[in-house]
């Protein structure tokens, strides 16, 4: 990744911390592609169970994908309590139990896998909510940064931000607001005023832009990347139709992805471009993400 | 001897592998082990392909299985209570923008009146299968209320069964068979069709939908009172 003086400023100029900044210190991998860092939101492999049993299976068809960095979801190396016989408020005091007293070395064990095949965490997704104690979203950042990632994301609203602004900072990380197409909700990030609003609550909060979910609540993904591109740390980057409108494969929708790749590649943003799809599709995760991939390949060709 | 079974077992080998072979080769990408092997009928599979294709699978399962805040397509009163699409058709074409959900419900405003006919078909089709399934399995359903059960009968089933005929059928069976046949009667459950004496049989069409219906939406303590009610007929 290169990051120009130019940009320094910027991101200076727009109050980011230097740990915020920490999200740019990842070396380019096999996904970096004239210019620009792709990675995998794994929720797109939609025929294979998120749970920690499935990780082996995940890193495989990441390799296959041709990927080298992931958005990776914490149901992807967190124990699952929830079963027959528990209820759901046992399953949660374990799974918090779990957090504050994880076994010696799991992450670093975690970690050497996506590193012996050249992948790297660059964030990771988790809901922080209500139910966190604030050890609880010390021991989330703890653990995510021992699996080698700059920043947590997750789909929370205005009030958790509030609250959460005071953590990343404390662990040299960031924390990203994530945007969803409510507009009918005032604690949902889903328009440029709510994000905004979010990012003045921290200085180590950044964006994760859902290009999908922008575009379907009628916002202009160009124009918010124009204004604000220092604060963002990475884009969800798939397709929908304008309108709460249905997602779709990449290019059928209105989401702007090929003005977008080429404005991280000309501008040379340190954002990183996760691939995300949600549309329907009869053929196999692995076929599906590298048709989106190829896609993006060509637009950057 | 070995020698032959060895050979026998390879032979079986070869021909299982050829299949798979075939099944997994026969749509290049087709994601079988998601969707599934085609199904009997050519229909239900295109509305189940349908119903992959436009999305609804991702967030609400493919056998309606719900996907984080999705809603329960199998236990949704909404979906209980459409008829050929007039409840869930126009709710597809306008989503639900106003929610208190992290995503709105999108629209579908581009669908065809054929498009929705797939997915209203297929949606019907699996909560009736998954309801099946959840109320023969059910364990917490009660010991039956015959008075209760006579209510639901007179409600629901005394104006197409005659009390007579129903006692007739109900000694057939014991409990569990008679609760199989209450939730799917066998005889409409024939195989797809396209013969024009088939096509044009109104009276089991409309029989076949209406214990579609009756399957989507019973409870598992009401099917208890009816089996009770209906031995007790003997």
């Amino acid at each position: 990744m290169v990051f120009t003086r130019r940009d320094f400023g910027r991101l200076a100029l727009a109050g980011l911390s230097s740990n915020a900044l920490a999200q740019t210190a990842g070396k380019p991998n096999r996904s970096y592609i004239n210019g620009v860092q792709f990675g995998l939101q794994p929720f797109c492999y939609h025929d294979l169970a998120m749970n920690r049993e499935n990780r082996p299976i995940l890193i495989q068809r990441l390799v296959e994908n041709g990927l080298g960095m992931v958005e990776l979801h914490a149901v992807w190396y967190e124990p699952n309590f929830a079963g027959p016989g528990v209820s759901a408020e046992e399953a949660r005091e374990k799974l918090r139990n779990w957090r504050l007293n994880p076994p010696a070395g799991y992450f670093r064990d975690i970690k050497k896998e996506f590193d012996d095949t050249g992948i790297t965490i660059c964030t990771v997704y988790i809901n922080v909510g209500d139910s966190f104690t604030d050890a609880e979203i010390d021991a989330t950042f703890e653990g995510a940064k021992a699996l080698g990632a700059k920043g947590i994301v997750g789909s929370y609203g205005l009030a958790v931000a509030h609250r959460l602004g005071a953590f990343p900072g404390k662990h040299g990380m960031y924390a990203s607001l994530h945007n969803h197409d409510n507009l009918s909700d005032p604690d949902a990030f889903s328009n440029e005023a709510s994000i905004v609003k979010g990012l003045a609550y921290s200085p180590d909060f950044t964006a994760t832009l859902d290009v999908r979910h922008f575009t379907a609540g009628n916002g202009d993904c160009l124009g918010f990347l124009e204004r604000h591109h220092a604060r963002v740390s990475a884009v969800h980057l798939g397709d929908r139709r304008k309108n709460n409108g249905r997602s779709t494969p990449f290019g059928e929708g209105d989401a702007p992805i090929i003005e977008i790749l080429r404005l991280i590649r000309d501008n040379q943003w340190p954002m990183i471009a996760l691939l995300e799809f949600e549309h329907g599709t009869l053929r196999t995760g692995v076929d599906e993400v590298q048709l989106m991939f190829d896609y993006c390949k060509r637009a950057l060709a | 001897m070995p020698h032959r079974q060895n050979l026998y077992v390879l032979f079986c080998g070869v021909i299982l592998a050829a299949i798979a072979s075939a099944q997994a080769t026969a749509r290049p990408g087709y994601d079988i082990n998601y969707i599934g092997p085609p199904m009997a009928d050519p229909v239900m599979q295109h509305s189940k392909e349908t119903y992959v294709l436009f999305g609804c699978s991702y967030c609400h399962g493919l056998y309606l299985v719900a996907r984080g805040e999705a809603t329960d397509l199998m236990h949704s009163r909404l979906v209980g209570s459409d008829e050929n699409g007039n409840v869930i058709g126009p709710l597809l074409r306008r989503g639900i923008p106003q929610t208190a959900k992290l995503s709105p419900m999108p629209q579908f405003s581009d669908l065809s009146d054929a498009q929705i006919a797939d997915l209203v078909r297929w949606i019907h089709y699996a909560r009736q299968q998954g309801r099946f399934k959840e109320v023969m399995e059910a364990k917490d359903a009660g010991a039956g209320n015959a008075a209760a059960g006579k209510a639901y009968f007179e409600q629901k089933c005394g104006t197409c069964h005659a009390t007579a005929d129903v006692a007739r059928i109900a000694k057939k069976y014991d409990a569990a068979a008679l609760k199989a046949q209450i939730l799917k009667p066998r005889a409409l459950e024939a195989s797809p069709s396209w013969r024009l004496e088939r096509l044009k049989d109104a009276k089991t069409a409309a029989a076949r939908q209406r214990h579609g219906a009756l399957l989507e939406n019973y409870s598992g303590a009401e099917v208890a009172n009816l089996i009770v009610y209906l031995q007790g007929m003997k």
